[in-house]
């Protein structure tokens, strides 16, 4: 039921968040947010309704591991950190997601070549 | 699996994650609008522009319960909330509903308690599916009606020695124990019981130990083991009792151990001791008194021990005709031979609870769909605001299931307070090792019933609500849905449901209460009022032989008769529906037959006086008196029926009979007495042979004394004089006749007094029913009644009007139960008497009753109707 294009959106946002944190260690949810939208060159926006909701779901799955901090505000806040499971998980979302990518890529270039 | 636990755990700590998140975001949106004010924007602005950008915070939070607990878990909770809120909104509803299921479900919980413990717990014993019961079965010649039999020691012995089947095989029987020499003397009932009794229950002991190989030997101590109940009420509780000597029959005994009331296999007894045989006693093979309990190897089963006891039993039947020939072996599973004679009506009881429970479905199904309808228009705003029929159907269900479970919660705490009280009166019918508990198995089963009980009785009103078309609602205004003659319809469905399950209750009600009626009109052969029944042993003049022991019986009697108020007094070994010894005769003139193969029946030994003092009519010949004692010719009596079958053409008088387990001596026929009830008042038998205990004075005899005045009042007295003769006569359980042919028919009359108690219990709830739907269709139908009232219509048309819309499924739901009766009227036929299950004076009755109830149930509904002002309802129109 849940609508189809931010389901698109979760599988590539949970890999990204991955990513982010495997690069750059522990990470609060907003510069999480601003890294992926730095990454994607402010191309992606980040809305909170769907980071925090992800970062929720990676954490039940046990891939990242949140733990309290003190943000350049001094504010208490969370610091997510990818966890070794998270790590494996990334690995096979990586290799799946080249491998998805490349299938997509070589039957473009295949349409391409047909006409 | 860890997601599902991770969800489960944020489920519980929603608040605190709600709190975090709402943290964590302020965070964001603090850094976002910091950052945007450092690229130059103003505070407010930055902060808009930054709201704007990751969404609100209540989007977010709705979006991040989604992601993080189950949303059907969630839903469920704010159902259950929301759903009590509404209850506890009405309360006089939720009351309702409440006791209702209450009842319905309490009913059924207790009656479950005690089909658990008696029917579906094994016994509290190591191994209990390797417990038997070893019977005789008796030749069906002599014993018509009697498939099992109690045992003689010499082929228990047999079977003991040569079978390979069972690891222990231990006979017993009851043994009376009089306790002297500890102030007033008390008797006990005893068992004695062969060595290897307690190592074929496998049951420890409380305190020190119980029997074992080595205590029978005459040569060692005389050893005994305590009843828990006697030791706790007899001597204190003291374990300081184990090998203290207690005087049992004028005999030191050594108590040994003490044995735990749960474990005790039959309820009456309070201490064992070892089953000691002389030679003799041990060649006893052709009477048949003790009985036998065996555990089986590990690797045999119940087919291969009755092969095995078959085959020995027909070897023994070759080696001893004349004791033997025709006596069988069966083997049972011991739980099974315990509840056998309780489990009909066990049985019939769980059906008519669960009748009882439906009923209460039935009828919560109707409240609830009053209530539903009334709910209409709110149900109808839900689905038009998005909610779909899923949601509205589980919210339905779910407070349906609420008050289930709050009625199953109401019902089991008041099965627990009934259940001591069900059990009392089933008294010695429940063996001593089933305890009646309320246990985890009957928690289960009661919560799931509950549970069914909520859906069962949710989803008719849950569908019926969800089928309309909720503009259809919103439009025709609140409360007027339910005019549809489909509604109706389920209504009244569930009404003629009611009744006639309430009537089928009722039939089964009536036909017991018309087998107790039966039961209670049936001539016994005595006149029972005015007579007290006390049981005496021969006590220390057993010793002195059969000629003191009749001395001592005599004495009594006539020490008795002093007493002022004693109208008349005698004996007789056991009274009459007590049981009692039944012997093979050898008729003179018949050809000589061995023991085995001779007619059985009763044989009573009695007191001179005792046929006056009982006021049975001697039919021909003499009564017995003073002079028919030992040395003097011996002498019978016989029942007026055994005289016809045994001398059919002649008169008996003269005749003689020899009773070969008493003496091989023939005695003459001097009378004919009229006929008794010798077993049960159900059971026509009553050839009976009465011998003088002047001649034959036994160990045990019923002293039966005749007052003029109430006969209990003469207890007192009565004892003096017994103790006149004897200080060191214990006098216990003094009844009346009356009490003990009342005894006699416990089981019929619990099994009504329950029966019938559900049964009225069955007939409110389905009075309620009719009430709750009439006064419903009353409130519906006020505009109608109303316009009717205006046109002329009269109070009597009115109430006539709601009277026979109301009387209509009760009539429907008459025929089907009639019908239902009729059909499942087999189900009684082990527990009806002198009535057919299809007794017209029942099923009319019932019918008159159930008319009478649900034209009552009417007449409120229809009075509120005649109060309907038209021009009211008119203008509420």
């Amino acid at each position: 039921m849940p609508s189809d294009k931010t389901d698109v959106l979760h599988g590539t946002l949970d890999l990204m968040i991955l990513k982010t944190l495997d690069a750059m260690g522990a990470l609060h949810g907003y510069a999480i947010a601003r890294r992926i939208e730095q990454v994607s060159s402010d191309q992606l926006a980040i809305n909170q309704g769907t980071l925090y909701p992800a970062l929720l779901k990676l954490q039940h799955h046990g891939w990242i591991a949140a733990k309290w901090g003190e943000s350049e505000t001094g504010r208490r806040v969370k610091f997510y950190a990818i966890t070794r499971s998270g790590r494996k998980q990334l690995e096979t979302e990586e290799a799946e997601w080249q491998r998805a990518a490349g299938i997509v890529a070589r039957f473009f270039k295949l349409s391409k070549e047909l006409p | 699996m860890r997601p599902f636990f991770s969800r489960v755990l944020s489920l519980v700590r929603r608040r605190t994650l709600d709190r975090e998140l709402a943290e964590e975001m302020d965070v964001h949106l603090e850094l976002a609008t910091k950052e945007l004010v450092a690229r130059g924007l103003p505070p407010a602005e930055a902060r808009r522009a930054a709201l704007r950008r990751f969404g609100g915070q209540t989007q977010v939070a709705e979006a991040y319960r989604e992601r993080g607990g189950f949303s059907f878990l969630e839903s469920v909770w704010r159902d259950v909330r929301h759903g009590g809120r509404l209850l506890l909104k009405s309360p006089g509803f939720t009351a309702t509903a409440i006791a209702i299921l209450a009842l319905g479900i309490g009913a059924n919980a207790a009656i479950f308690s005690l089909v658990n413990a008696v029917v579906l717990r094994p016994l509290p014993y190591p191994e209990p599916s390797r417990l038997v019961r070893v019977w005789h079965t008796p030749p069906q010649e002599q014993f018509r009606g009697r498939p099992t039999f109690a045992v003689s020691p010499a082929n228990y012995l047999d079977w003991r020695a040569q079978s390979t089947t069972f690891e222990h095989m231990a006979m017993y029987g009851f043994r009376g124990a009089v306790s002297t020499g500890r102030g007033e003397p008390e008797v006990f009932i005893g068992a004695a019981v062969t060595e290897e009794y307690f190592q074929v229950l496998g049951a420890p002991a409380l305190v020190g130990r119980l029997l074992e190989p080595g205590d029978a030997d005459p040569a060692r101590a005389h050893v005994v083991v305590l009843h828990e109940r006697l030791w706790r009420n007899r001597f204190g509780g003291d374990p300081a009792i184990v090998g203290q000597n207690i005087r049992l029959n004028g005999e030191p005994y050594t108590v040994v151990g003490v044995l735990a009331a749960r474990l005790t296999l039959e309820p009456d007894f309070e201490l064992w001791m070892p089953l000691a045989w002389t030679p003799q006693e041990r060649a006893v093979r052709g009477n048949h008194n003790y009985l036998v309990i065996g555990r089986l190897r590990r690797d045999a089963n119940l087919q291969q021990a009755q092969a095995e006891l078959t085959t020995i039993s027909q070897r023994l039947e070759q080696l001893y005709p004349a004791d033997d020939k025709g006596w069988g072996a069966l083997v049972r599973p011991l739980h099974d031979d315990m509840v056998q004679d309780v489990r009909p009506a066990l049985l019939m009881l769980l059906g008519a609870v669960a009748c009882v429970l439906l009923i209460a479905c039935a009828n919560l199904a109707n409240l609830l769909l009053a209530r539903a309808l009334g709910r209409a228009r709110e149900i109808a705003v839900r689905t038009a605001i998005g909610a779909n029929r899923g949601r509205i159907v589980q919210q339905l269900l779910i407070e349906s299931t609420m008050l289930s479970m709050a009625g199953g919660i109401v019902g089991v705490i008041a099965a627990t307070w009934t259940i001591g009280a069900i059990v009392q009166s089933f008294g010695a019918m429940l063996p001593g090792a089933f305890d009646v508990v309320v246990d985890a198995r009957v928690l289960m089963v009661t919560a799931f019933a509950a549970l069914a009980t909520g859906i069962v009785s949710g989803v008719a009103p849950a569908w019926r609500m969800t089928r309309g078309d909720a503009g259809d609602a919103l439009k025709q205004g609140m409360g007027r849905a339910g005019t549809h003659t489909g509604e109706r319809r389920v209504r009244n469905v569930l009404v003629s449901a009611e009744v006639a399950l309430a009537l089928m209750l009722l039939v089964g009600a009536g036909l017991l209460i018309r087998t107790l009626g039966q039961l209670r009109a049936v001539d016994v052969g005595i006149d029972p009022r005015n007579i007290l029944a006390l049981r005496l042993g021969a006590g220390r003049t057993t010793a002195g032989g059969p000629e003191a022991a009749a001395r001592f019986f005599a004495d009594v009697i006539r020490q008795i008769k002093t007493v002022p108020g004693v109208e008349s007094a005698a004996a007789i070994d056991s009274v009459p529906l007590t049981g009692g010894s039944t012997q093979p005769i050898a008729i003179e003139g018949e050809p000589a037959r061995p023991l085995s193969e001779q007619p059985e029946l009763a044989v009573r030994r009695i007191a001179a006086g005792y046929l006056a003092t009982v006021r049975m009519r001697v039919v021909a010949g003499r009564d017995f008196n003073e002079g028919d004692v030992i040395g003097r010719p011996l002498v019978a009596v016989v029942s007026a029926s055994a005289a016809r079958r045994f001398w059919p053409n002649d008169s008996p008088i003269g005749k003689h009979v020899t009773l070969g387990l008493m003496s091989n001596d023939p005695r003459e026929v001097v009378g004919v007495v009229s006929d008794v009830k010798v077993r049960a008042l159900n059971d026509d038998d009553t050839q009976a042979v009465y011998v003088p205990i002047g001649q034959i004075p036994g160990p045990f005899n019923t002293i039966v004394v005749r007052t003029r005045v109430e006969p209990r009042a003469l207890l007192p007295s009565i004892s003096r004089a017994i103790h006149d003769i004897d200080p060191d006569q214990p006098i216990r359980g003094p009844q009346t006749l009356d009490e003990v042919i009342g005894e006699s028919i416990n089981q019929q009359r619990f099994a009504m007094r329950l029966l019938t108690g559900f049964a009225a219990l069955a007939l409110l709830l389905a009075a309620i029913g009719i009430y709750g739907v009439l006064s419903y269709t009353v409130r519906q139908r006020v505009q109608e009644i109303g316009v009717r009232m205006a046109l002329g219509a009269a109070a009597t048309d009115v109430v006539r009007m709601v009277v026979s819309e109301g009387l209509r499924p009760t009539t429907v739901g008459l025929a089907i139960g009639v019908l239902g009766s009729m059909a499942f009227g087999r189900v009684l036929s082990t527990l009806v008497f002198g009535v057919t299950p299809r007794d017209a004076v029942t099923f009319g009755a019932v019918i008159v009753i159930v008319l009478v109830v649900g034209a009552v149930a009417c007449l409120l509904p229809a009075y509120r109707a005649t109060r309907v002002d038209p021009l009211q309802a008119l203008r509420a129109e």
